[in-house]
């Protein structure tokens, strides 16, 4: 139950492609975290998931059901855009009062004491204009319809874009009680990796509008790791595994390489230094490739 | 972001060695329950699935047992068992390591054993002290 599922789908802006036939499945009760580049094609892919931008083919349901302009699916799903105070949009000439209260009519289970509850936390004036408000304010609006929309998925897009240190870790605080007692999904999307990594159960990584991992971080993350030491060892070391980087500096040499556990124990006979990748440098692993091509 | 955590070993890992360090301590008594997966994941901002999962490597070692709808208890014999499986893992990442080390800096074995004793006299030295 509450699975949302996404087949083949494509979907174009002009000639630019920016979905290429994108197949994802999000189990409930679950904490995705939903990390890429940017121009990846993350908020065009949550806009589709949950029925607000429309794609060229494909299909994405709940339980079997399409989502696209089907309110007993949408009941199920909050999908919590950024706010941005450029956007034309009518909702920045809203109270955050009257934003709230707009909300509260669309999303069925909407808790309006802990919506009240989290804005005085954050510190946020309900009686200001939404345009009025800080780049971090506007995150903590956002949170606050999210996590107040109790809804079985529940979607954020950048939800600590300008947040300070503090009021981050105090979000993804919150994500964590909300989610003991409700156990709902959430997909969460970020720029700032390593410090969600902890609290994100399965990481999906976009890249170049494909899915280029869909699984435990956990499981990913021990796949990478690092040795370096002096060229000709390493070289040594690692023939026959998949190096991803290679960085060398005269004699020295550093590479990334990824393999399954049995691969590593090889190495213990060389004299390198291994160690292991966090998520953020697995993703610039995967993902930094562009910028690699410019290097060269 | 999780203060005592690092990002060089798998969280679970640590989760389960945080614990282990508690019952050495003798934070966590034999016989008393230890916090749920939903509090580790509040007190280290983590995912409670990856708390669950350090919690079961103490389970399947045998120093954590589960009481069906109370929680996790610490185990008899707990604090024994931690030290067996430290000592194992004292002698793999500490001495091999050690050994290793000299060898890269053609330390003599003879010479290595006079700079243990050195450092253990040193050492209860500072305890008669």
């Amino acid at each position: 139950m509450n699975t949302l599922t996404a087949k083949d789908v494509c979907k174009s802006y002009g000639s630019k492609e920016v979905l290429k036939h994108l197949n994802l499945t999000l189990e409930p009760g679950c904490i995705y975290g939903l990390i890429g580049r940017n121009g990846a094609g993350k908020t065009t892919l949550l806009g589709i998931l949950t029925g607000q931008n429309p794609m060229n083919s494909g299909s994405v349901t709940f339980d079997g059901q399409p989502v696209w302009e089907n309110q007993s699916v949408l009941n199920h799903i909050c999908f919590s855009r950024e706010l941005n105070s450029m956007s034309i949009l009518g909702q920045n000439n809203l109270k955050v009062k009257e934003y709230l209260r707009a909300a509260s009519i669309y999303y069925p289970c909407w808790d309006k004491e802990y919506a009240n509850r989290l804005t005085a936390e954050f510190g946020v004036d309900q009686k200001k204009k939404v345009c009025k408000l800080s780049k971090g304010q506007m995150s903590m609006v956002t949170i606050v319809i999210a996590l107040a929309s109790r809804a079985p998925i529940t979607i954020l897009d950048e939800p600590v874009a300008g947040l300070d240190v503090v009021a981050r870790e105090r979000f993804y605080q919150l994500l964590l009680e909300d989610f003991a007692q409700t156990n709902r999904t959430f997909v969460v999307s970020t720029h700032i990796i390593e410090e969600a990594a902890g609290v994100f159960e399965k990481v999906i990584i976009l890249d170049e509008g494909a899915i280029l991992e869909d699984c435990p971080t956990e499981d990913l993350v021990r796949q990478f790791h690092y040795i370096s030491g002096r060229d000709e060892e390493v070289d040594r070391a690692c023939a026959g595994l998949n190096v991803l980087v290679t960085e060398t500096m005269g004699r020295h040499k550093a590479v990334t390489v990824r393999c399954e556990e049995g691969d590593l124990r090889r190495l213990e006979g060389f004299d390198v230094d291994v160690a292991p990748l966090n998520l953020q440098k697995v993703f610039v692993a995967l993902c930094g490739h562009k910028e690699g091509d410019l290097h060269e | 972001m999780n203060g005592t955590l690092n990002d060089q070993t798998s969280i679970y890992l640590q989760i389960a060695q945080n614990l282990e360090n508690d019952l050495l301590r003798g934070i966590y008594l034999e016989e008393e329950q230890v916090p749920s997966t939903n509090e580790l994941a509040r007190r280290y901002n983590i995912n409670p699935a990856t708390a669950a999962k350090g919690i079961n490597l103490l389970v399947a070692d045998g120093i954590l047992y589960k009481k069906r709808g109370i929680g996790m208890f610490v185990a008899a014999g707990a604090c024994e068992k931690v030290r067996g499986k430290r000592k194992t893992a004292f002698f793999d990442s500490y001495v091999k390591e050690m050994i290793k080390e000299s060898r890269r800096l053609g330390i003599s074995p003879a010479e290595l054993m006079g700079m243990v004793a050195k450092a253990a006299g040193a050492e209860q030295e500072e305890e008669e002290e």
